[in-house]
């Protein structure tokens, strides 16, 4: 199965919007005629998307947020590029997000979470339709290992809006992310990623 | 009464040890408002560092507190409340989400604030993911 990467559409998006303030205008009617609802062509993108990551602990939940993940989806295809920031993760408390960046993602080295796949069984149909399971298996690159995984998710429309959602477990060690012996018994030996995109329509 | 010496001292260890890693545990997130700006930039030559070697311009700026002048593009609040200021270009700006303690005590900047107008943000930069993201920030003028 081919998976689209998603430093082909990107560049490809951004010289999009590069070419000319025209193109650019013309981009900004589609934001707006967006509103109307969702129609299956083209490509679509969510620039403040939500990413959150879920792990309990006898002594405190842990918990970190960002809302400023990116995801482009291609409607043609039900291809699914979506890239996130580690430092753009927030914590309760700053030691924790301390910790998360420096110890554990090496946000400085890995700055970047990325995942790459495909919706299967994918049909233009789904765009337009009342939110319904789906199931996405793509490329999830975490800390500099990548991985080809499978998960959950929904997709459809939600008060005239597509909406695109995913709910999964990860196992830190997998992506060789190593937790010291010390704290590994009081954390879950797996972390629930939560995801949440409402989706614009941009381009062709 | 040596030994009621360093019953004491091995007291007195321990709670300074305790005092520090519950302060370490407790300590708050740093208020940006209090923050010096380690860099003062214009928006559009931020913009054209990170178009131009973004791994460069990640390892100068992230994590770091910016002062940044430009034209606001767009002002949104996010669907958890937030306040998005975007500066420059709409798509690859720069994205600059308001801490929200301090959001609360200045909504009527925020509310004064006018799509078109010159405006300077303090904030903490995170990085480069299609636009610069500065997260929290705050408005200086």
């Amino acid at each position: 199965m081919e998976i689209f990467i998603w430093d082909s559409i990107f560049p490809e998006f951004l010289r999009s919007i590069k070419i000319n303030a025209m193109l650019k205008k013309l981009f900004i009617l589609v934001l707006l005629v967006a509103s109307v609802g969702a129609f299956g062509q083209g490509k679509f993108i969510a620039k403040n998307a939500y990413i959150s990551f879920y792990s309990s602990t006898p002594m405190e939940d842990i918990l970190g947020e960002s809302n400023e993940a990116v995801t482009i989806m291609n409607a043609e295809t039900g291809e699914i590029g979506f890239q996130a920031l580690m430092t753009t993760f927030h914590f309760k408390r700053a030691l924790m997000e301390e910790h998360f960046n420096e110890n554990y993602m090496e946000s400085a080295k890995f700055p970047k979470a990325r995942f790459n796949g495909k919706i299967e069984g994918f049909s233009k149909d789904m765009l337009n339709a009342p939110v319904a399971d789906i199931k996405i298996t793509g490329k999830l690159n975490v800390h500099g290992v990548e991985k080809t995984i499978t998960v959950p998710g929904t997709l459809g429309l939600e008060n005239g809006q597509l909406v695109g959602t995913s709910k999964f477990k990860v196992t830190p060690e997998n992506y060789g992310i190593a937790i010291p012996s010390l704290v590994r018994d009081k954390i879950g030996k797996e972390m629930e990623i939560t995801v949440k995109a409402t989706y614009l329509p941009f381009g062709q | 009464m040596k030994i009621k010496y360093a019953i004491i001292l091995v007291l007195v260890v321990i709670v300074i040890g305790a005092g520090i890693g519950l302060k370490m545990f407790f300590k708050p997130h740093a208020d940006v408002s209090k923050l010096k700006a380690e860099f003062k930039v214009e928006a559009t030559a931020l913009i054209g560092e990170f178009e131009q070697d973004e791994n460069a311009a990640t390892d100068k700026y992230s994590e770091k507190v910016l002062e940044i002048s430009g034209k606001l593009v767009v002002k949104n609040k996010l669907s958890n409340g937030t306040d998005l200021l975007i500066l420059e270009d709409e798509m690859q700006g720069i994205s600059c989400q308001l801490d929200s303690s301090w959001s609360a005590a200045n909504q009527e900047t925020i509310e004064a604030l006018e799509g078109g107008n010159p405006v300077t943000v303090k904030g903490i930069c995170k990085g480069y993911l299609m636009e610069i993201k500065v997260s929290p920030a705050i408005v200086v003028k």
